[in-house]
């Protein structure tokens, strides 16, 4: 039989701007999780995610950008998950967090970031830890979320 | 409609003001597990068959993690819809590898190309995640399309853009997954598919 997924397991809609939102405690019963941002910031950044508050420079990263003139790719390593991008007008990311729950590899995390007076992004990163997820902290990374913005994380049946 | 139960000649009997009737409240979801295939063994391919079954749903999703055998740097994998390997298939991506962007695509193709995942020519313990829809399983009345955003950022680093056509109108019974470099899917590798209703 079917099982139903998608399930909400939190949602933040910041009520001031913050730095970041942290989700702890995350439930290890499913496979997948899916982060999705919508709102602002008060400056275009990259943001990142920090598992199990490992700041390390564990997270490497490649990416593809089109800004309505070239089309680009980079990739490097950071002190936390880049995924998608952010800005001063209205956008939206969703970043797929692969087999968080596993403990036999590394975490995949895909995401495609949409700042339509910016440019749209699609990225691939991996955090070097075999370790299961159970906390993500959510940096805006040298700006802030602004109030509005929500993030909500979901999670998927395996 | 039932207007009182307290004329029930039943003995023991519970009155309830609720028709589930003491049962946990259920929902049949808009977005259902169908299937999960973990490797407890490395394999050549996967596959879901008997998919004509899951008439409740309109679309198919596929979210996978992998890795391959290759013993060089990545790898990418093919999917064929029914076990079809004529040349009934399109594809293009879009790609970026760390360094520049590319497109390319070609038709009367045998298997649709999907990009990326990694391989033993990466570190250790790194895999390749992909999320691919599966549009309008079941309707004979079109071609089937197959979208992806697939990547690995390991030690050879990838992501794509996927788009793949069937060329075919038969209703999609069967999905197959191989690497395309010949090899094998290692152990650990996780193929779940999930129905979304329309």
């Amino acid at each position: 039989m079917a099982t139903p997924t998608y399930t909400p397991l939190a949602t933040t809609t910041l009520a001031s701007s913050a730095s970041s939102v942290t989700f702890s405690s995350i439930d290890q019963s499913y496979g997948d999780l899916v982060l999705v941002i919508s709102g602002t910031t008060a400056s275009a950044t990259t943001p990142i995610m920090r598992f199990n508050s490992d700041s390390g420079s564990n997270y490497s990263w490649v990416r593809m950008d089109g800004d309505g003139s070239n089309d680009t790719s980079a990739s490097g390593t950071y002190t936390g998950a880049s995924f998608g991008r952010i800005g001063t007008a209205q956008s939206v990311i969703i970043a797929q967090i692969m087999d968080y729950s596993a403990t036999d590899k590394h975490t995949t995390i895909l995401s495609r970031g949409n700042l339509p007076n910016d440019r749209t992004r699609a990225m691939a990163t991996r955090w070097a830890n075999t370790s299961a997820i159970t906390s993500a902290e959510v940096i805006a990374d040298a700006t802030t979320f602004d109030t509005g913005t929500t993030l909500s994380l979901y999670g998927i049946a395996k | 409609m039932i207007r009182s139960a307290t004329r029930s000649t039943l003995t023991n009997k519970v009155n309830y003001r609720s028709m589930l009737a003491g049962n946990d409240p259920f929902s049949l979801g808009d977005f259902d597990l169908l299937e999960t295939t973990t490797l407890a063994s490395s394999a050549s391919s996967v596959t879901f068959s008997g998919l004509g079954s899951y008439t409740d749903y309109k679309h198919l999703q596929i979210r996978m993690i992998a890795r391959t055998d290759r013993s060089t740097n990545g790898d990418a994998f093919d999917m064929r819809i029914n076990n079809d390997s004529g040349s009934n298939y399109t594809y293009h991506f879009l790609q970026g590898d760390g360094t520049s962007v590319s497109s390319s695509g070609t038709g009367s193709q045998n298997r649709i190309l999907l990009l990326r995942i990694a391989s033993n020519g990466d570190v250790a313990n790194s895999f390749g995640g992909g999320v691919i829809d599966i549009l309008d399983t079941l309707d004979t009345s079109k071609n089937t399309t197959v979208r992806a955003l697939a990547g690995s950022s390991a030690s050879f680093q990838q992501l794509a853009l996927n788009s793949g056509l069937y060329t075919s109108t038969n209703a999609v019974n069967e999905i197959n997954f191989f690497p395309s470099s010949g090899n094998n899917f290692v152990t650990g590798s996780r193929f779940s598919l999930y129905g979304i209703r329309g």
